[in-house]
């Protein structure tokens, strides 16, 4: 009885076919890291639906937008679940993305006859990577507000189009409302709908042409159509070959499953991203862009000035230009990396990049700020009066802003409290009243007096004789 | 001409036709901001000379006129530096790098960046870090003891 249903159901409503094409078939085996790409459907699924739910109260205007974030997260049943849900799957799709990448790139997936998956999947990597970012300027805090204004410095750097570029983004020549609007359509609507449509269309390529197999990667292959003999007599084998469901089906269900239990993980013990103060173009603010894009923010930080202004405008095309090239350029025979010593090494040197990059943007040792606590006495060190107002006046006059005294504060300058050769009085006083040419300090020469002057060298003088950390 | 190539000809001429019908005005809509932009000088007010004392620093906000239909983001962030009776300098907020919100400190006479590691001098040129440019001046001018700024005299990034 219940199979006569089963075969009346798949018969009107044409699933059949849809069956023996999709999960009824015969593929090569994979290894469980083959997994990536459902993950990265998976988590697309996760941030659609999550995604919808939030647009249930979500008010894409500057007047409520960020109101509607705090609702949705304090007020709302479960809200600050949805929304952690969401942040976190949006992070982890961003590193499963470069997963993928990497791992197409070290097998070599967009070798032929897969050109076509691996272009659909170039263009995907830039929506995804656009959908990332857009997502987190929809909270409109004050991190949303100067992301835009950073990515719209980049655009603006483009010739002859810039500032229209600009204004076309912001909807006017300062944000406002209809800037907002424009973010929330094409993060809601104008990406998703063509994202969904280009996934389809990526595994449906996925399904024709299959993924690259062990043995594609054991053997050099001239060919499409030797590829595809290959890859065919490799499927029906019985040693190398699989059902796709249930096999192939759960070997990657279990990698959805375990980046899944990741995100839940960091939902339910962080929770979604928190909200800084509101978007503001008056207030004071040390905004930074979100933990996925350190890594680029730090490559810019590192750049020397003559190039950064162009980099950040060239190397989303020149990274375009490539991916799309690459299936054209490298049509050696030999996929995988036993015979290919090109794309560990680049892979390997990304990959660590960006991990680099990403603490170092984390720790941002170039950035010096304003700070009124004046650097902390080390344990068991006694300062004469006159250091100790010193140290006052270190604070005072912004020395600190800079300069760090055995490891705290910032970063920028000298650490006095771990200098090498250490310093003469006479030389210190110099210093601080005009520094050398092209050293960037200020010179305080008029405006700090003597005794102003003399108490400060006297607190560098005895930071350079404070007990080693470490 | 064969029946069948016209009938492909006539498909193909229809549908694109149609398809500009549709396109072409939500294009030009979309584009709107960027064909309505306005050019020439706006003044906007930012305070009364009084504000400004001789020889500091100042933070000021300048009201920014938008005919959209939210209240937010309505003013924005300035320094003034009165250098003297006569000179007044109205720095842009954002760095001339990427835009990130600088903050002047008092302490060491510099503008730092948030983002990058860019420090200005007091007169906001350059001393450090990615930016190669001088910090954005508005052009000033004082009406009636109010000083008054041009926020066109600044490119929109700045």
């Amino acid at each position: 009885m219940a199979k006569r249903w089963r075969t009346w159901i798949s018969d009107r409503f044409g699933l059949r076919r849809v069956y023996e094409g999709t999960l009824n078939r015969r593929v090569a085996k994979s290894s469980w890291y083959y997994g990536d790409g459902a993950t990265l459907t998976f988590l697309l699924g996760v941030l659609v639906v999550t995604g919808m739910f939030m647009s249930l109260t979500y008010t894409p205007s500057p007047d409520g937008a960020y109101e509607s974030i705090r609702f949705i997260t304090e007020k709302q049943v479960l809200g600050w679940f949805v929304r952690g849900l969401h942040y976190w799957a949006a992070g982890m799709m961003v590193v499963m993305l470069f997963f993928h990448l990497f791992r197409q790139i070290l097998v070599g997936g967009y070798k032929f006859p897969r050109e076509g998956t691996w272009l659909i999947g170039v263009i995907l990597f830039f929506a995804i990577i656009l959908m990332s970012f857009t997502g987190y300027l929809l909270r409109w805090d004050e991190r949303s507000i100067y992301a835009l204004k950073v990515a719209q410095h980049m655009f603006s750097r483009l010739p002859w189009i810039g500032e229209s570029v600009v204004v076309f983004i912001q909807g006017g020549t300062e944000p406002g409302a209809t800037t907002l609007t424009r973010l929330y359509a094409v993060h809601v609507i104008f990406v998703p709908v063509l994202l969904g449509l280009f996934v389809i269309w990526h595994i449906y390529l996925v399904i024709i042409h299959g993924v690259t197999s062990q043995e594609e990667r054991n053997q050099p292959i001239y060919t499409a159509s030797q590829q595809r003999q290959l890859y065919r007599a490799q499927a029906r084998s019985r040693e190398k070959g699989e059902n796709f469901f249930p096999m192939t089906v759960f070997k990657s269900g279990l990698m959805a499953t375990i980046v899944f239990a990741i995100v839940l993980t960091l939902t339910l013990t962080l929770g979604p991203q928190r909200l800084y103060p509101e978007a503001d173009l008056t207030t004071i603010s040390r905004p930074i862009e979100e933990w996925w894009f350190y890594w680029y923010s730090g490559l810019i930080a590192l750049l020397p000035n003559t190039i950064a202004p162009w980099f950040v405008v060239i190397f989303p095309i020149v990274l375009f230009i490539i991916l799309i090239l690459l299936p054209f350029i490298d049509r050696s025979p030999w996929r995988g990396f036993k015979k290919r010593l090109w794309p560990p090494i680049v892979v390997g040197i990304c990959v660590i990049g960006i991990l680099y990059l990403t603490d170092l943007r984390r720790r941002s040792p170039w950035t010096g700020w304003p700070d009124s606590e004046p650097p902390p006495v080390p344990a068991g060190v006694v300062l004469s009066p006159e250091a100790e107002q010193g140290r006052q006046l270190f604070a005072q006059y912004g020395c600190n802003s800079c300069h760090p005294i055995s490891g705290h504060g910032r970063k920028v300058a000298v650490d006095f409290g771990q200098i090498e050769r250490r310093l003469s009085q006479d030389y210190i006083r110099d210093y601080i009243l005009q520094p050398p040419e092209g050293i960037a300090m200020p010179g305080y020469r008029g405006r700090m007096s003597a005794q102003d002057l003399e108490r400060i060298v006297e607190f560098v003088l005895v930071a350079q004789t404070f007990p080693r950390s470490q | 001409m064969e029946r069948r190539t016209f009938l492909q000809i006539a498909i193909a001429t229809g549908g694109l036709v149609t398809a500009a019908i549709v396109a072409i005005p939500v294009i030009g809509t979309a584009l709107s901001p960027v064909l309505r932009r306005e050019s020439g000088e706006l003044w906007q007010p930012i305070g009364a000379l009084e504000n400004f004392p001789i020889g500091q620093m100042t933070r000021a906000n300048v009201t920014v006129p938008r005919d959209d239909w939210s209240q937010t983001l309505r003013e924005k962030g300035l320094y003034v530096l009165r250098s003297s009776n006569a000179e007044l300098i109205v720095f842009s907020r954002n760095c001339t790098d990427l835009s990130c919100p600088i903050v002047w400190d008092e302490g060491s006479n510099c503008f730092f960046c948030p983002c990058h590691g860019g420090i200005f001098s007091r007169q906001g040129d350059p001393m450090k870090g990615p930016p190669k440019r001088a910090l954005y001046r508005y052009a000033a001018r004082v009406r009636n003891d109010t000083v008054e700024i041009d926020l066109r005299s600044v490119p929109p990034m700045a």
